[in-house]
């Protein structure tokens, strides 16, 4: 009986068995404003007395590409190895969280071992104060303003804008040429709830900042939630 | 008895105690179970979105497109953080969308799942004023209360 149970023992030690240590499994890292490739890499060590393999890794995004140093997927007690993780930022600016998940040995599918954060912080260099600007329905159409910075080396100009709605005109005041701006909106009439979309175009030579979109709502005064 | 008989009679016994504990107890409950108490101030409960909010809110499926193609809550809108789909586009549809003021929850694969949060502050960047929240459990949580539906193929 005894042997019996040094067996079942052993077998549940091995079932548990698992445990990888990150020097970091969160890096923040300052990317350029043009960046458009990231890549972090999480060094670990096995500091268990057990053999540790790496079963499965997932990402939360499809613009997250994960490699395990050399392919290496099993690492002995004391070997260390290196998770690189490379992020397609194109799309991305201010301050965006990726995170890589992994699976270790007999994890369950929702209980993941270990999951790696990068935290990555692209600057905005076209800084919009407000995104959506709003009138109550039946309100005076009163000039409601948006106010621009451009927090860049270079001047950035607004070259153009335009509205989805008729019911709205949209001027551009600058204030330093390349540097601020006030984009004012008014509203011709409040009389129909409505929504337009102003979308911004600057000179800036980084994509992602060239084009910019704000709001303009009418809507009713909202009753209360229950 | 040797070793490898003594071995078969403990495995014997684990499984029929497994086996009668299945009978009795019925198979193991997959709900997301949620304690409002230990929730994010960001988070909220399935049950709270159904039973108090009637499932009047927006849904936003923060999961990859071709799985908000396949399934999920019907009508939900998409906003994910692929670097191949149009933040702008999103915010477009999803602006107008929030204008008669609903509330908002937005669910992702997991409750391990950062993205529906940075989702969600994506959406309270847009300052319409509506509240927003991150479903805790996220697709687990809906699937497991069955309220999620197959879309057929375009």
């Amino acid at each position: 009986m005894r042997t019996a149970i040094c067996c079942w023992l052993a077998l549940a030690g091995f079932l548990h068995a698992g445990g990888l240590t990150f020097e970091h499994e969160l890096l923040e890292i300052h990317a350029p404003a043009d960046a458009g490739s990231i890549v972090a890499d999480f060094n670990f060590e096995n500091k268990t007395d057990k053999i540790v393999t790496i079963a499965k890794y997932d990402t939360t995004c499809s613009c997250i590409g994960v490699q395990v140093a050399d392919g290496k997927l099993t690492y002995a007690p004391g070997e260390k190895g290196r998770i690189r993780a490379s992020f397609d930022m194109k799309n991305f600016s201010g301050v965006v969280n990726k995170t890589v998940v992994l699976w270790l040995d007999k994890d369950p599918a929702e209980k993941p071992s270990v999951t790696l954060t990068v935290e990555v912080h692209i600057p905005v260099l076209v800084v919009l104060k407000e995104k959506t600007l709003k009138w109550k329905l039946g309100e005076t159409p009163d000039t409601q303003k948006i106010d621009i910075t451009m927090d860049y080396t270079k001047p950035i100009k607004i070259v153009s804008t335009t509205c989805t709605s008729d019911n709205f005109k949209v001027e551009v005041r600058t204030l330093e040429e390349g540097k601020h701006y006030e984009l004012l909106v008014t509203p011709a009439d409040v009389k129909e709830p409505g929504l337009a979309i102003i979308r911004i175009e600057t000179d800036c030579d980084v994509q992602r900042h060239k084009i910019l979109q704000a709001f303009a709502v009418i809507r009713r005064e909202l009753p209360p939630l229950p | 008895m040797n070793a490898a008989a003594q071995f078969a009679t403990v495995l014997t016994i684990a499984l029929a105690s497994a086996g009668v504990t299945y009978l009795v107890k019925g198979p193991p409950d997959r709900l997301v179970h949620c304690d409002p108490a230990k929730l994010k101030p960001d988070e909220v409960c399935l049950d709270r979105v159904m039973n108090e909010w009637k499932g009047r809110v927006l849904w936003v499926d923060a999961r990859p497109r071709a799985d908000w193609q396949r399934n999920g809550m019907p009508g939900a809108a998409l906003w994910n953080l692929e670097s191949s789909e149009n933040m702008q586009t999103f915010e477009a549809d999803i602006a107008g969308r929030m204008i008669d003021g609903p509330r908002v929850v937005v669910y992702c694969n997991n409750e391990d799942c950062g993205t529906s949060r940075q989702v969600a502050e994506r959406i309270k960047s847009l300052q319409l004023g509506n509240e927003v929240f991150v479903l805790y459990g996220g697709w687990r949580a809906l699937t497991a209360a069955k309220l999620t539906r197959d879309f057929p193929r375009k």
